[in-house]
């Protein structure tokens, strides 16, 4: 009997123990846990978890080097390049003894690099506007005795970019590049720039861009929206162009101007005789027509070759404007004027004659005037 | 005085000269408007850079407070206990330097002798009273003290506070000192504007004699200044001169460098004792506003352009084609009727202003008469 209620004791405290509540320090599953020791430091060693030694967010320094550009479309919003993307940072659990490395830091390329960066932490970061996947792409990683990583990354393809062609042709585009954290929220890890970072972000000495002067790379800071009210890093680093207005002069400007003389020459080419115009109305209107014909050939022709300025409020679209304006001026003064002889109807041929004095000047100066002003807007 | 040329000249000399000046004033207004805007923008600018630098003097203060009143600190700088204050806040200081932008952390004995640097614990025992106006005065007062110095350690922005033993005996100081570096790279990266802090040369070599000697470069020296920091090296190599760094006080302007208009604002950096001893700059694209002044002024002008051409219509017509010209061929008619001819006729007299009409009318009543005669 003693025996039994031992045994039975046994099997109850068996029982209980099966069925005691889970420790305290399970996790449902799915979910990730990082002890966090006196020194900041997990305590296992997952280096592919956050750096959180130095504090959040992990500070990630940027730099990006145009290697080259090959191709700069700005009807389609698009370049193709090489860039060169360094990112740096801290990560205190990758220290190591100096004097195991000779030259002062450890390398890892190719698929070495590729392998080590799933052995560590990496803030995940995409170019956040290349249109298709990269043509090329290399890494290489760098780890130094003091725990700083340096991750290079060469990437060949083509960026999506805005085009403004507002002050089209002395317009200045920018060819930016956004790197943007997408797994890590601002909390976590932030992209800053500071001035060894500056230094590094320039186009490459002999970089050349056909029909474009490249300047300084500019870099801005944004922030993009994430879950739950959360933020990612990004930084705009963009490359600044600037276009060589005297090759579209010839193609563009030229043709346009040259068609605003053409409700000009439909008012020029009429005289009066004794207060009476002398031409033939249906000859100069055929004029003002012609020249309806060629303003509407030269837009579409001008659209096909530059496609980026056939939108919007830009010095192209006023000109043309311009030029409508003009030719249903000159409509106008040949239906009005010339046919129907309005000005003497109603005041006498004197009066008609002074009008068409004073139209034969005042129309040019104000077409051209308006043009000169136009370019102007767009050079200021 | 030929009337046909000279009365439309003058009225449309008048009425362009009225257009111009109006166009003129309208484009001073909106020069003055644009200036308002940029002259907020300067201020804006100032306001931040004094924020910002009052900012840092503060978490300076309020680290070396802290430090300064914990019991152990009392306890071991009393003791004069270098090696105990060295290992207690060793740690404490290289993750201040690391995460936070401490750069110096100095204890201090009376009138200002460094006892301990936390940066370099082997460099102590040095008189700091000619070049730490701000140590001497702490430690006479015995009142806390911010602001910028040049210590052997580099320029930077200190807090210092008094130092007291348990029984509340004066010991000595204890200061830290934020790095400019960190003040800038965070305005930079908040604010999107360019910073560059300029140190005297002289005072630099004289007193922040651990710095690193490259900042002594010809490509960082400005006339007298060294630009010891700066987040954009290219761009304030254009737009600060030795010339604008000689100002002794706040100063703002604007310069155009690599194509763009900066407005640049220069802060001096005084001492504890009231010396210039560098300035800080701040600098912004000023482009959108500059732009808008061009295309403003190009837009005035052309309706300008339009004011004067039409008036000048207005003016042509009505003198010339309701007055001078029927009045040229009356003129031709009576000529013509003088001479014997009265062929001349004077065509729609109908559409002729009153007052000539009557003219017109007389000269068709002599014509009538001369034909009755014949």
């Amino acid at each position: 009997m003693r025996i039994f209620a031992v045994v039975l004791l046994l099997f109850v405290a068996q029982v209980a123990v099966a069925q005691s509540p889970p420790k305290s320090t399970d996790l449902p599953a799915g979910s990730q846990r990082v002890e966090v020791q006196a020194g900041g430091q997990p305590s296992s060693q997952d280096l592919t978890s956050l750096p959180l030694g130095k504090g959040l967010p992990v500070m990630v320094r940027t730099g990006l080097y145009f290697q080259s550009i090959t191709a700069f479309d700005d009807n389609e919003g698009a370049f193709n390049g090489t860039v060169d993307m360094r990112l740096r940072w801290e990560d205190p659990r990758l220290r190591y003894p100096a004097e195991t490395t000779p030259s002062g830091f450890q390398e890892y390329r190719g698929p070495k690099a590729d392998q080590k960066l799933k052995e560590v932490w990496v803030p995940r970061v995409a170019l956040a506007n290349l249109k298709e996947s990269p043509a090329d792409q290399a890494t290489s990683l760098r780890i130094f005795p003091n725990g700083w990583v340096e991750l290079m990354q060469r990437t060949t393809g083509r960026f999506a970019i805005p085009i403004d062609s507002g002050s089209f042709p002395f317009d200045k585009q920018t060819l930016d590049v956004e790197v943007t954290v997408s797994r890590e929220t601002t909390g976590e890890a932030s992209l800053v720039v500071l001035q060894e970072d500056i230094d590094f972000s320039r186009p490459a000495q002999d970089l050349s861009i056909d029909g474009w002067t490249p300047g300084l790379v500019n870099i801005k800071k944004y922030t993009r929206p994430g879950w739950y009210g959360e933020f990612h890093s990004g930084l705009v680093v963009g490359l600044t162009v600037a276009r060589d207005a005297g090759k579209v002069v010839v193609p563009v400007f030229i043709p346009l101007l040259a068609a605003l003389l053409i409700p000009m020459l439909a008012i020029w080419m009429n005289h009066t005789e004794a207060g009476e115009f002398a031409i033939d109305t249906f000859e100069l209107g055929n004029i003002i027509v012609g020249g309806l014909f060629a303003v509407i050939a030269l837009n579409f022709t001008i659209n096909a070759v530059y496609k980026s300025v056939s939108k919007g409020d830009n010095t192209v679209t006023r000109l043309f404007g311009l030029n409508y304006v003009a030719l249903g001026l000159g409509l106008a003064i040949v239906v009005l004027l010339y046919r129907y002889n309005v000005p003497m109807r109603l005041f006498g041929r004197y009066v008609q004659e002074q009008v068409f004095s004073y139209l034969s000047w005042a129309v040019p100066v104000l077409a051209f005037g308006t043009a000169l002003a136009f370019i102007l807007v767009a050079a200021s | 005085m030929k009337f046909r040329r000279s009365a439309p000249l003058i009225l449309i000399t008048a009425t362009a000269f009225v257009i111009v000046a109006a166009s003129i004033i309208s484009s001073l207004l909106f020069t003055r408007m644009i200036s308002s805007v940029e002259e907020k923008q300067f201020s804006l600018m100032h306001s931040i850079v004094a924020f910002s630098l009052e900012g840092a003097e503060d978490r300076a203060l309020a680290r070396a407070a802290l430090i300064a009143d914990l019991p152990k600190a009392r306890a071991l700088f009393a003791a004069r206990d270098r090696a105990g204050l060295l290992a207690e806040y060793s740690k404490m200081f290289t993750d201040q330097k690391e995460k936070y932008g401490v750069a110096q952390a100095q204890f201090h004995l009376p009138p200002a002798t460094s006892f301990l640097r936390l940066q370099t614990p082997a460099d102590f025992g040095d008189d700091l009273t000619k070049f730490r106006p701000i140590v001497v005065a702490v430690n006479r007062d015995q009142i806390s003290r911010k602001g910028f110095a040049i210590a052997r350690s580099g320029p930077a922005i200190f807090g210092v506070v008094p130092m007291f033993d348990p029984q509340e005996k004066p010991i000595g100081s204890f200061e830290v000192g934020i790095a400019f570096n960190d003040v800038l790279d965070s305005l930079k990266n908040s604010y999107n504007i360019e910073t560059a802090v300029f140190i005297d040369e002289t005072s630099l070599h004289e007193f922040a004699t651990g710095i690193d000697p490259g900042v002594f470069s010809d490509q960082n020296r400005v006339g007298k200044f060294i630009r010891f920091h700066s987040t954009n090296a290219a761009v304030f190599q254009s737009l600060v001169s030795d010339k604008d760094l000689n100002a002794t006080d706040n100063t703002q302007y604007t310069r155009e460098a690599l194509g763009v208009t900066y407005g640049i604002v220069l802060v001096p950096l005084r001492n504890g004792a009231g010396d210039v001893i560098g300035m800080m700059a701040a600098t912004s694209d000023f482009s959108a506003s500059r732009s808008s002044r061009k295309r403003a002024f190009v837009w005035q002008a052309l309706i300008a352009l339009f004011s004067i051409v039409l008036l000048a219509g207005v003016t042509l017509i009505v003198i010339r084609g309701t007055l001078l010209r029927p009045l040229e061929i009356i003129t031709s008619r009576f000529a013509m009727l003088s001479t014997g001819d009265q062929s001349g006729e004077i065509p729609e007299p109908e559409l002729l202003c009153d007052e000539l009409k009557g003219l017109a009318q007389q000269y068709e009543e002599l014509r009538g008469a001369g034909r009755k005669e014949t």
